[in-house]
């Protein structure tokens, strides 16, 4: 039997199924590719009548890959972060500053051995981390990031969102069964109590919200947040802000509600016997869900892509770079030494210890940044979608670092703590919210009328 | 299902199981020697086993505990030891008076200046040993010095074991200023073994003084910033307060002392109930706290860093000059009799029992350590608790494993 064979008989059921998809998909790719440069017309035609599809294809697609970054982005800020808070360094060898640390995580938890222990049921096992996984990914579809720049806008995208979130606790307690250890049963068992407790003020806190709105698509309740920062539902919702934010972060199982994983108590919980790549996607779905429940509740509470404040003045920019002609090829190749040289010129009068190769240096740098800033600058004025992406991810990862100080600073609950908080504490108070929220609506609209 | 060993190939990494193995089973594989063995790995209704350790992330050593649970809830407990015994007593019985304080060091490893301390008392009072006051001042320098790195660790374990990542690590800060400077007194960061029977081993030395100056002139600022972090936090007051309760009675029936004993009400100190060394001469105040749970256990380890922190300053005040070593033969053979001493330590009393048959080796060598004791109320304190709050329990009271095995 040769290697090859040997390889392929270890592979599961599913990673067989991948490894022969894969190819397939990169013919069809290609062949796509192909045939759009070689057919052209017809097959164009083909692709805008069915628009729909081909944007759910590309979403889904969009956001499977987005996802790699993200997590990554988020591992490096959670170590670094969390490093210096603990007065350590953290990651400082792989790539600048230790930025691709989490890269090479990654690439150590692909070449790591995948295996099933002992008494496991393989099925199931194999799925629990798939299901955690594409649940956290799905949520991220109706999810707003720009003006235009969403994977589809469900009108009962709030509700989408809270059922297939839900989905992740499914997964859990697949682990947790599966595994055949007594740990990961505790873990699951955990993480089925917690998560579904916690489903109830957060589904509640929000419809404060939808009432404002009157909508449950997420654009729309964006797009009612728009103009000044005081539109933003954080000011009229501010209880129901502080509800979703402690009952997202116990959705999400992050501290100090990571009872499911809870390290010092019962190992690592649901993903005590998982290894390999298996484990990479409980990983990477933990830090999705991170950075989702931050989108989510700068999409509800906090404007979403809408900027803090309208834009005042109304420039539109018409450059047309082929009105240039000749010009454009002479610009192109004198500006760059001319910024060049006008940045290196004050390096190398400011000190006389600065050589000119040195001046030189630093003078490309700054310009390159400054180029960079003047594109920037044109296509935030220019490209709603710009603008947009930079403040939602601004605020985003604003909230994604706020769990990061929130790992860092704070220990854990105990299982009854929590299941007191949310009962006892959160529902009432949500239900709270919700009864105050939807009177004041009923007068404000007979005053109005 | 197992796999027909005539289709294995040789290189199949699968292995051929004839039974099923993989998850505990904590039942002996021999019959049940005692009635409370019998009771324990009896099961009830609904309860399951659980064995937690030796490998698990925090017991703090090779404890192995099995726990009987009943979903989350803590029925009984049947604590395992014996992973990391070593025989220190018999091996000090083999080794002559000068080896023998070299095995006592790593008892409890965190802390080895008082498991030097107390084998040095018996023998210096089975040799009627006059000990120079420079010595005994640097003793006290020294080991308040280690009863705060190892107070900073309780405090870095405690919260890590509840789930704070952070304490810990400005804990270890503390921790590794002190150690590092008694390595500059003594030549080693973990194990000292600084104390001899007549004096210490070296006097003070620029480097080690210099440390000395420097960390104290911040150490309060320093050790407050750090219990800032835990002691105003909601969730680690929440969680330590009421739990693992024990009232004064119960804790001299189970023998505790140290924080352990003081928490409960009880201001024993074996510093000011049977005066050893210059600690008459010192000022210093004995914390003690009502509650007896775990908060009032964290509370007067932190008060009692403080307490060090004077004693240290009045040790650098008064410190006398003279030699730091007593004049004794090289071959010590002390007349045949029994001695006995104890020292309080930052867990609580460390004591030493030693026999002498008049040769050159201890006939006998008992070393009372104060985690095992400690270690004993578990089984009092835990059942009835959550998975989560054994933890918190085992912590609080703060064994080191190393001294609990002997």
């Amino acid at each position: 039997m040769t290697v090859v064979g040997r390889s392929w008989n270890r592979l599961t059921v599913p990673g067989k199924l991948i490894f022969a998809g894969l190819p397939i998909l990169l013919v069809m790719t290609v062949g796509l590719i192909v045939a759009v440069i070689l057919l052209g017309g017809p097959v164009l035609d083909v692709l805008s009548d069915n628009v729909p599809i081909l944007r759910f294809v590309v979403a889904i697609t969009a956001i499977l890959l987005i996802t790699i970054p993200t997590a990554f982005l988020i591992i490096y800020m959670e170590m670094k972060i969390i490093a210096l808070m603990n007065l350590r360094i953290g990651p400082d060898r792989v790539g600048p500053g230790g930025s691709l640390l989490s890269v090479v995580h990654g690439l150590k938890v692909l070449m790591k051995e995948d295996f099933t222990p002992t008494g496991a049921d393989p099925i199931v096992f194999t799925w629990a981390p798939v299901v955690t996984y594409l649940a956290a990914v799905m949520t991220l579809l109706v999810i707003p990031f720009a003006p235009g720049f969403f994977g589809q806008d469900l009108n009962i995208g709030l509700l989408y969102f809270f059922a297939i979130g839900g989905l992740s606790v499914v997964g859990l307690l697949m682990a947790g069964w599966s595994s055949y250890n007594k740990y990961s049963l505790l873990g699951g068992l955990r993480a089925a109590a917690q998560v579904i407790s916690y489903e109830i003020p957060l589904t509640l806190s929000v419809v404060g919200v939808i009432l404002l709105a009157g909508t449950l698509s997420l654009n729309q309740i964006v797009l009612n947040q728009g103009g000044w920062f005081s539109n933003w539902y954080v000011f009229q919702q501010p209880l129901g802000f502080l509800i979703f934010f402690i009952a997202a972060t116990a959705e999400a199982n992050r501290t100090p509600f990571d009872l499911t994983e809870a390290d010092s108590e019962i190992v690592a919980g649901f993903a005590t016997e998982y290894s390999g790549m298996r484990f990479g996607f409980f990983f990477f779905a933990e830090y999705v869900n991170v950075f989702i429940i931050s989108a989510l509740t700068v999409t509800l509470f906090m404007g979403g892509w809408n900027a803090p404040f309208p834009w005042p003045w109304d420039i539109t920019l018409a450059l047309d770079p082929g009105q240039l002609g000749v010009m454009l090829l002479i610009l192109v190749a004198v500006v760059p030494l001319i910024l060049t040289v006008a940045f290196a010129a004050p390096l190398w009068m400011i000190s006389a210890r600065i050589k000119g190769w040195q001046a030189l240096l630093g003078g490309f740098v700054l310009a390159n940044l400054f180029v960079v800033a003047v594109i920037g600058a044109v296509a935030y004025v220019g490209l709603d979608w710009v603008a947009g992406l930079l403040w939602f991810l601004g605020k985003t990862y604003a909230f994604v670092f706020l769990f990061v100080w929130m790992r860092g600073t704070l220990p854990r609950v105990r299982i009854d703590q929590l299941m007191d908080f949310a009962w006892k504490w959160l529902l009432p108070v949500s239900l709270l919210n919700l009864f105050v929220t939807a009177a004041a609506i009923v007068i404000v609209d007979s005053v109005k009328s | 299902m197992p796999i027909e060993p005539a289709h294995q190939s040789a290189d199949d990494p699968r292995v051929t199981l004839d039974r099923e193995l993989g998850v505990f089973e904590p039942v002996p594989p021999y019959p049940p020697r005692t009635e409370r063995e019998a009771e324990f790995y009896t099961l009830g209704d609904g309860e399951m086993f659980i064995n937690m350790g030796p490998q698990h992330p925090s017991t703090h050593g090779v404890l192995r505990v099995v726990l009987k649970l009943d979903g989350e809830k803590v029925v009984d407990l049947d604590p395992v030891l014996g992973y990391l015994h070593r025989g220190v007593e018999k091996l000090c019985e083999n080794a002559d008076y000068h080896q023998a304080i070299c095995y006592t060091d790593p008892l409890e490893y965190v802390s080895s200046l008082f498991n030097e301390w107390a084998p040095v008392l018996a023998f210096e009072k089975l040799m009627d040993v006059q000990v120079p006051r420079r010595a005994e001042y640097i003793r006290v320098l020294s080991s308040e010095l280690n009863r705060i790195a190892s107070h900073a660790l309780f405090l870095g374990w405690m919260a890590l074991d509840l789930g704070g990542l952070t304490p810990i690590l400005w804990s270890f800060i503390e921790r590794d200023e002190i150690v590092d400077m008694l390595a500059s007194l003594t030549g080693q960061r973990m194990l000292f073994n600084y104390f001899r029977i007549g004096g210490v081993n070296g006097d003070l030395n620029h480097d080690f003084m210099s440390r000395l100056g420097d960390w104290m002139s911040r150490a309060t600022v320093q050790i407050e910033s750090g219990n800032a972090l835990l002691n105003e936090n909601e969730i680690f007051v929440r969680r330590m307060r009421g739990l693992g309760t024990i009232d004064t009675a119960t804790a001299l029936r189970m023998v505790m002392t140290g924080p352990n004993l003081r928490a409960t009400g009880v201001p024993f100190d074996i510093r000011r109930a049977h005066p050893y060394s210059v600690f008459p001469e010192l000022e210093f105040d004995i914390p003690t706290r009502s509650e007896g749970d775990c908060l009032a256990r964290y509370l007067l380890r932190m008060d009692e860093i403080k307490q060090s922190l004077r004693i240290i300053d009045q040790c650098l005040h008064n410190m006398p000059d003279g030699p730091v070593m007593a004049k004794l033969p090289r071959l010590m053979r002390p007349r045949p009799g029994r001695a006995y001493a104890a020292v309080e330590g930052p867990r609580g009393q460390y004591s030493t029992y030693a026999i002498s048959d008049g040769t050159d080796q201890p006939f006998r060598m008992r070393i009372h350590d104060p985690s095992f004791i400690h270690l004993q109320s578990v089984g009092l304190m835990m059942p009835g608790h959550l998975i989560a709050d054994t933890m918190a329990i085992m912590a609080s009271l703060d064994p080191i494993m190393g001294g609990v095995d002997k």
